[in-house]
């Protein structure tokens, strides 16, 4: 090599694509070898700095571009990079969610009684009754996160056989526990409409698990 | 490299889908791009609160300019060039001046090594205080080439300048960014 080299070659050389003569060159010439090792304490420092993050920052581009319906929501977006499965379990856990929080929203307005003087408690509790509409879209909302559910578990059971046995025991643990605590509180809420909404919170956590470790497990399988 | 007729690039079909009104395609960009975008504003503003904002309008002027892109290749560039823009207008209208910098390159002390720049617990922030000792446009170049990986003339482009500018600056830059890393060293001896 005669002369120096361009400082692009050197730029390129302290990223690691460096030509072996440029190399060779800068091995015995002391101001090209200086050189070199700033640029490569450069990226060095640079590198060290951590990502931003940037999640809650889409909210306000959104609202500001005022089209919600055109600028995707974190579902419709995932769309174009998520697995099958997600499609599955988005659209019914979405159908479970948006009918708990309308139940929500219906049991809140629903008026407790006439304005008069207010019953006694004892005597409201031997009066109430659930109401059987609320009671048929509480099972709907769980037999929707059911079906979500049993869709991220099969995957999950797809996914399994080939991850490190000892991280496979600890999801299977997390997983089963939760199950048992689902089906605990699904026992004792029966037909009392508070607790069966809690049910319904305990399903979306469930699938929330599920899913992280049905990501986690195609990530470890890549 | 060129793309082969018949043959989609992802990364083109992304921003033609963008630019044809695709929500979907346009929040895949931003989560590929804000990151980079975040991080360069923050160097300029040197205020999270203020680079969060200017990041956000960046993403807004550059979905109603997708149009103007001239390709996928470019759209780093591209919006490292509206970033500097918004965060330009910010200092317009704060009426705030950067400091004045000589403008010829400064001897740089030969002692300490770089190497030992990267052994030193604090020389993160000692980089970021020489990042802004540079002047504003100085420090953008100089960004975008060595944070950001862009080419000379994609920097060219973002920051109006001929590639003989763009390349006097970042020379300029990083002198006057090891001369504060030396002296620094020198005190840490």
């Amino acid at each position: 090599m005669s002369g120096h080299p361009e400082p692009e070659a050197l730029e390129a050389a302290a990223g690691g694509q460096g030509a072996p003569e440029l190399e060779a060159h800068a091995a015995q010439c002391a101001q090209c070898a200086r050189e070199l090792a700033w640029l490569r304490a450069e990226r060095a420092l640079l590198a060290r700095r951590p990502a931003p993050r940037v999640d809650h920052l889409w909210p306000g581009v959104q609202a500001r571009l005022g089209k919600s319906s055109a600028l995707a929501s974190g579902a419709a977006r995932d769309r174009l990079r998520r697995p099958h499965w997600q499609w599955r379990v988005a659209v019914a856990g979405a159908a479970a969610a948006a009918l708990a929080a309308m139940l929500l929203i219906a049991i809140r307005a629903r008026p407790l009684g006439p304005a008069a003087a207010p019953p006694r408690v004892a005597q409201r509790e031997a009066e109430y009754r659930p109401d059987p509409r609320a009671l048929a879209a509480l099972d709907r909302a769980e037999a929707d996160y059911r079906d979500a559910a049993k869709v991220l578990e099969a995957e999950y059971d797809r996914l399994r056989p080939r991850l490190d046995p000892g991280l496979a025991r600890r999801w299977d643990e997390t997983l089963t526990r939760a199950r048992a605590q689902l089906g605990e509180a699904s026992a004792v809420a029966a037909e009392d409409v508070n607790a069966r909404m809690q049910v319904l919170d305990g399903y979306a956590g469930y699938l929330r698990s599920l899913r992280d470790v049905v990501q986690h497990s195609e990530e470890a399988n890549q | 490299m060129a793309v082969a007729r018949g043959e989609t690039h992802p990364d083109e079909e992304l921003l033609s889908r963008a630019r044809a009104g695709d929500g979907e395609a346009f929040r895949v960009i931003f989560d590929r791009e804000a990151p980079g975008v975040r991080r360069f504003l923050g160097d300029l503003f040197r205020d999270d609160a203020a680079a969060d904002e200017g990041t956000q309008e960046t993403f807004v002027r550059a979905h109603q300019r997708l149009d103007t892109v001239s390709g996928a290749q470019k759209l780093q560039g591209w919006l490292m060039g509206i970033a500097r823009l918004v965060f330009l207008e910010h200092l317009r209208r704060k009426r705030r001046d950067g400091p004045q910098l000589a403008e010829e390159p400064v001897q740089i002390d030969p002692a300490p090594t770089p190497e030992a720049l990267l052994l030193e617990g604090e020389a993160g922030e000692v980089l970021d205080l020489a990042l802004h000792d540079l002047s504003e446009d100085r420090r953008a170049a100089l960004l975008m080439r060595l944070d950001h990986g862009l080419g000379y003339t994609e920097i060219a482009e973002a920051m109006g300048w001929s590639l003989q500018k763009v390349k006097n600056e970042i020379h300029r830059a990083r002198l006057q960014l090891r001369e504060r890393l030396s002296s620094y060293l020198a005190g840490a001896a």
